[in-house]
C-alpha cells in the first residue's frame, strides 16, 4: 500500500515536472539546457550581485568571525534544516539514515545547545545530505531542464521544488519575521562564506564560468543522488575513442 | 587456536591477493597515486621556502610521469580533437600540461595538517579506479578518486574526481564551449592566460 502510494506520488510529480519542463529542445547547444539564453542572463545577474554585495560581505564575515564561530553558525542552520533531510530519508526509504538523522536532531538540539555544536558526530551519528530533488532522482526522475534561479543559483526542474520544502520544513520560517529575516541574512552570508573556496576554484579554472558551473552542478547532484556511487554507464556520443566514456564516468 | 587459524587464513588470502594480475594492477595504480600525493604533501610542507616557482619545478616531473596528458588532451577537446592539426595539438598538450602544473602549484600551497588516505583500487572496464581522500586536520574528508589507464605497461592518471565532480567532464564542457564559439586558437590563448594568472598571483 505504501509502495503504491509512493509510486503514485512519483508518477504525479513526474507528470507535473514533464508538464512544466515541456518537451522543449534546442537544435544547437546543450540538450539539457534549452533555456540557456535566459539562464545566462540570470547567471550574470546573480554573479554581479554576488561580486558586488554577497562576496565582499562574506569575506568580511570570514575576517571577523573566527572558525569556531562560523562552525557554530553552520551547525545551527544545518540542524534546523535537518527536518527536511529526515523527511527525504523517509521518502527515499532509507531507515538507517532516518534513525541517524533523527538521533542527530534530538542530540544536537539538546546537548548541542540548540544545534550550535555537533556532539552527535562524536557519537558516531554521521550527517546525511538529502533533499527533495535527490528524492525525485532516487524515484527515477531525470534532472529536467537546467535552470538558474534569480538569487538562488543553479538548479533544475527536478531540483527547484526543493526550495519550497527547504523553506516549509524549516522551523525558523514560522518565527516572527523580525527574528526570521535577520537569521536568514546570517544564514545566507555564512553559506556564501562556506562556498568561497569553491568559487575561487571556479574563478581560477573556468574559461566559461556559466558552462563550468552547470557541469559541476549536474555532476555533484548525480553524486549526491547516488550517495557517492553514481553508476555512470551512459554512453557519450561526443567521445569516439574506445573506453573514453568509461574514463569520464567510471563508477 | 582461533587466532592461529585466522593468521593462516589471512596469510593464504594475502598470497592469493598478491598473485593475481588484477591485484598487481591495483598495487601499481595505487603506487602512482601515492607518488603524486607524496609529492603534493612535500610541496605543501615546504611551500614557503619553495615559493610558487619552486613548487612548479618540484611538481612538474611528478605530474609528467603520473598523468597521461595525451589521452586527457584528446578527451577534453571532445569531437574537435580530430580536426585539429598535429602542430596545434602538440601546442595544446604543452599548454595544458603547464596549466595542470600551475593549478597544483597554486592550490597546494601551505600546510595545515592535511593528509592523503588511499581507500581502495579496482579495475573497471579496463581502467583502474583508485579511491582516496584528503583528510583535513579537523577530520573533514574530501573524496578524491583517480581513473588510471595503462600505457605500455605503465598506469597513468587520466581523470581526477573530487567530491563526485569529474575534472575531465568539467574541462571538456568548458573547453568545447570555447572551441565551438571562438575556435581552437582562442582556447589555447585563454589557457596560456590562465597559466600566466597563476604565476602572477602565485604566492
Amino acid at each position: 500500500m505504501r509502495n503504491e502510494c509512493r509510486n503514485f506520488l512519483a508518477v504525479a510529480l513526474l507528470a507535473a515536472l514533464c508538464f512544466i519542463g515541456g518537451c522543449a529542445s534546442t537544435p544547437n547547444g546543450d540538450p539539457g539546457d534549452p533555456y540557456e539564453a535566459t539562464n545566462r542572463k540570470i547567471y550574470n545577474f546573480n554573479d554581479s550581485i554576488d561580486r558586488n554585495v554577497l562576496q565582499p560581505v562574506a569575506r568580511g564575515y570570514v575576517d571577523v568571525a573566527p572558525k569556531p564561530v562560523r562552525s557554530g553558525v553552520t551547525n545551527f542552520f544545518d540542524n534546523v534544516g535537518s527536518i527536511n533531510v529526515i523527511m527525504n530519508d523517509i521518502l527515499q526509504g532509507k531507515p538507517g539514515q532516518f534513525l541517524s538523522d533523527s538521533g542527530r536532531f534530538v542530540v544536537n538540539s539538546t546537548i548541542g545547545l540548540g544545534g550550535l555544536f555537533d556532539p552527535a558526530k562524536e557519537m558516531g551519528l554521521e550527517a546525511h545530505d538529502e533533499d527533495l530533488g535527490q528524492t525525485f532522482g532516487v524515484w527515477g526522475a531525470g534532472e529536467g531542464a537546467y535552470l538558474n534561479i534569480p538569487l538562488g543559483g543553479p538548479s533544475s526542474f527536478r531540483d527547484a521544488p526543493g526550495f519550497l520544502s527547504v523553506m516549509l520544513l524549516n522551523p525558523l520560517t514560522y518565527l516572527n519575521p523580525v527574528i526570521n529575516i535577520p537569521l536568514n541574512v546570517v544564514n545566507a552570508i555564512n553559506l556564501r562564506a562556506n562556498l568561497l573556496e569553491a568559487t575561487n576554484i571556479r574563478d581560477q579554472a573556468a574559461l566559461d564560468p556559466y558552462t563550468f558551473v552547470r557541469e559541476a552542478y549536474r555532476q555533484q547532484r548525480e553524486f549526491k543522488i547516488y550517495d557517492g556511487n553514481p553508476p555512470g554507464d551512459e554512453f557519450d556520443d561526443y567521445l569516439e575513442g574506445e573506453g573514453d566514456s568509461a574514463i569520464l564516468k567510471i563508477y | 587456536m582461533k587466532s592461529k587459524l585466522g593468521y593462516w587464513l589471512s596469510a593464504i588470502g594475502l598470497f592469493m591477493f598478491c598473485h593475481s594480475s588484477m591485484a598487481q594492477d591495483a598495487v601499481s595504480g595505487i603506487a602512482v597515486v601515492e607518488k603524486l600525493h607524496t609529492s603534493l604533501i612535500n610541496v605543501m610542507r615546504e611551500s614557503d621556502s619553495l615559493g610558487y616557482a619552486g613548487r612548479v619545478d618540484a611538481l612538474q616531473p611528478t605530474l609528467e610521469s603520473t598523468f597521461d596528458f595525451h589521452t586527457i588532451a584528446r578527451i577534453v577537446t571532445g569531437k574537435y580533437w580530430k580536426s585539429i592539426e598535429s602542430s596545434q595539438s602538440e601546442r595544446f598538450i604543452e599548454v595544458f600540461k603547464a596549466l595542470s602544473v600551475a593549478t597544483y602549484a597554486s592550490n597546494f600551497s601551505g600546510y595545515a595538517g592535511e593528509s592523503f588516505e588511499t581507500i581502495s583500487a579496482e579495475t573497471k572496464r579496463g581502467n583502474l579506479l583508485v579511491k582516496s581522500a584528503i583528510v583535513k586536520a579537523d577530520g573533514d574528508r574530501i573524496s578524491l578518486d583517480y581513473v588510471l589507464r595503462k600505457n605500455d605497461e605503465v598506469w597513468q592518471i587520466v581523470n581526477v574526481i573530487a567530491s563526485g565532480v569529474s575534472d575531465l567532464s568539467l574541462k571538456r564542457a568548458d573547453y568545447t564551449a570555447v572551441i565551438k564559439s571562438e575556435g581552437f586558437d582562442s582556447l589555447i590563448g585563454k589557457l596560456t592566460d590562465k597559466v600566466a594568472n597563476y604565476a602572477s598571483s602565485g604566492h
